[in-house]
């Protein structure tokens, strides 16, 4: 059994020799270090938070903002064990097919590999997140005892099924920290080290592998790690501003020699409200708006997804619709309901009305990127400057999507629906974030468009691999963690190979 | 046969009939005026709703006897229009709400007429 060991403590200038150092323990750095357990490799795995929750820790990720507004650098993610699952919400879902894929009209979009590359680990990293039996889209056949699916008529959107993080005794969700923390104390070669700030990742002269990482403390003390392999993983913000500040050898950073690092950041925006669904009988099933609880102990909740042909057909970005709460019409929109209901022939007598809330892909965008700003932090590293986009475009295509879903329920004469925004401010006035930081490490093939190759391995360096959503391309609507845990046990799987 | 009873039963038929005649020529519905689209706006279930939905689609439709001739060139009723036009991408947006062509259209009438 490996204590954990704590940077602070360590004697001044120790220098550690692991197989291999993960930079981050979060959801990919730790499920890295336990799928790598078994390897015979010692993992050193580099926490720059303590066990819990510490201001002068959190403090290090602040940083600087431009363009459209977006969540404070230091407010969407947490700098402790376990990193941004301390503060998730549970919502899993495996990337679409389609995700995978390079779409006409979408440029930039699609990875190096299908989706069926992944597919082998994703029940492993089902039960990692702890999000019970893989249901998701055949749930169709298993909610019936609990209320109907939305009647919609042939078309691009569908109901989809997301699950969620559930840990034992019942509570939502699974904090990679303290959930793992006994698997990490157990695992004989796995050496976590708490409160170790990674400063900078040094070249060779040649820049053809990390010789080493610097290790600095908030209280002063400084270490060296010179690790056979490296594995980043401290989320798409950390990732980008250490390879940009790692510029000693190669002036524009890490990994860096055709500026793509720090590119293509991506979140899922979440603007509130973004349309009334009305149904002219009332009735919504539960499992719309609330979780439901199946007795095999999965936890689903049903969302409105455009189809894959759908995406293809209008060259839209991917997207999902949540059914929130129910709300009064004003005097408008009880007149749009009884015309139309009227002219369709249906009893809108009961008709009830709903909110609807969204999570949204963005196309990739290089300009929305990770650079290094002005200011340092206490550690004397530069803070990163985050430049934020949002196109016309990202918000016509999902509107596109809604209007889609509108001309189906109309089509089914069970209800319809009203678009909320139309206007880019009023867009914007509603916004809100997921905060799933990715993108900025890219992954593809050609390294003039990516910073990893399919194996997450950063272009150019021999020793240096990319785990999280940072090397997420293009992202659909499902949220990140179950992917990029899966990603990151495939990654393992390649460690093993290439360091035995 | 008691004459009570007799005078009960034929004072419940005579207000059925009553009440019948009344429903047949909307004695106690809304009145409105002639126009000269009333064969189109008969076809609306209820106008009261529809002027108010038709007003908020504003100067963007074209004026009643434009739009008049428009659904009466069409030859389909309200109902035949409205059910088939969503499975034939033929939708409207109005304020925001996503309707029929044809709901749009026939409220754009009842607001103008």
């Amino acid at each position: 059994m490996s204590a954990f060991l704590d940077a602070r403590t360590l004697p001044r200038e120790t220098i550690l020799s692991p197989d291999l150092a993960i930079i981050g323990g979060g959801p990919a750095g730790i499920s890295l270090a336990l799928a790598m357990a078994d390897s015979g490799q010692n993992v050193l795995l580099l926490e720059a938070g303590a066990l819990a929750f510490e201001a002068g820790a959190q403090k290090l990720y602040q940083g600087s903002e431009s363009g459209v507004a977006y969540t404070a650098l230091d407010g969407g993610r947490l700098r402790f064990l376990g990193g941004s699952t301390n503060h998730w919400g549970g919502w899993c879902r495996p990337l679409d097919k389609i995700d995978f894929d390079s779409r006409d009209g979408v440029p930039h979009s699609g990875w190096p590999f299908a989706r069926s590359e992944i597919e082998p680990y994703f029940a492993r990293a089902q039960s990692l997140v702890e999000a019970g039996p893989w249901i998701y889209d055949g749930a169709d056949h298993s909610v019936s005892d609990s209320g109907s699916l939305l009647r919609l008529g042939p078309g691009g959107v569908y109901t989809s099924w997301f699950q969620f993080s559930k840990t034992q005794g019942g509570i939502l969700p699974t904090h990679f920290g303290e959930r793992y923390q006994n698997d990490l104390k157990r695992a004989p070669h796995i050496t976590p080290l708490l409160n170790a700030n990674v400063t900078g990742i040094k070249l060779s002269g040649d820049a053809s592998h990390v010789d080493h990482l610097d290790i600095v403390t908030l209280s002063g003390n400084r270490l060296t790690v010179k690790p056979r392999y490296t594995v980043l993983a401290a989320g798409a913000i950390e990732n980008a501003r250490l390879l940009l500040a790692s510029n000693d050898v190669m002036a524009a950073g890490v990994g860096n020699g055709n500026d793509v690092v720090g590119r293509f950041f991506a979140d899922h925006p979440i603007p509130r409200n973004v349309a009334t669904l009305v149904l002219f009988d009332g009735r919504v099933a539960p499992f719309y708006s609330n979780f439901l609880t199946l007795p095999n102990g999965a936890v689903l909740r049903a969302v409105l997804s455009p189809r894959e042909e759908f995406l293809r057909a209008h060259g839209v970005a991917g997207s999902l619709s949540t059914v929130e709460n129910e709300i009064k019409l004003d005097p408008l929109a009880i007149a749009a309901v009884e015309t139309t209901a009227g002219a369709l022939g249906v009893d809108a007598s009961g008709a009830k009305a709903f909110s609807l809330g969204c999570g949204m892909e963005l196309a990739p965008d290089p300009e929305r990127r990770v650079t290094l700003g002005q200011e340092r932090d206490a550690l004397g590293l530069p803070q990163p400057n985050l430049h934020m986009t949002i196109t016309d475009d990202d918000f016509s295509h999902f509107r596109q999507t809604l209007a889609e879903l509108g001309r189906q329920l109309l089509a089914a004469k069970s209800g319809m629906i009203h678009l909320s925004y139309s206007q880019r401010h009023d867009w914007l006035a509603a916004m809100d974030w997921g905060n799933h930081h990715l993108g900025t490490t890219r992954m593809s093939a050609d390294p003039r468009q990516g910073v990893v190759d399919a194996a997450s391995k950063v272009h150019g360096v021999a020793n240096l691999y990319v785990a999280g959503g940072s090397v997420f391309p293009t992202y659909g609507s499902s949220n990140p963690t179950l992917n990029l845990v899966a990603l990151t046990l495939r990654l393992a799987d390649r460690l093993k190979k290439v360091m035995a | 046969m008691r004459r009570r009873n007799v005078l009960a039963g034929l004072g419940a038929l005579i207000a059925a009939a009553a009440g019948g005649v009344a429903w047949k020529f909307h004695f106690f519905g809304k009145h409105y005026p002639p126009t000269p689209y009333d064969d189109l706006l008969n076809q609306i279930a209820d106008r009261e709703p529809a002027i108010v939905f038709g007003q908020a689609a504003g100067k963007s439709m074209p004026r009643a006897g434009a739009l008049a001739a428009q659904l009466r060139r069409d030859g389909r009723t309200l109902s035949v229009r409205a059910a088939m036009e969503p499975g034939e991408a033929q939708i409207s947006e109005v304020a925001g709400w996503v309707v029929p062509q044809s709901v749009a259209l026939y409220a754009a009438l009842a607001a103008q007429a």
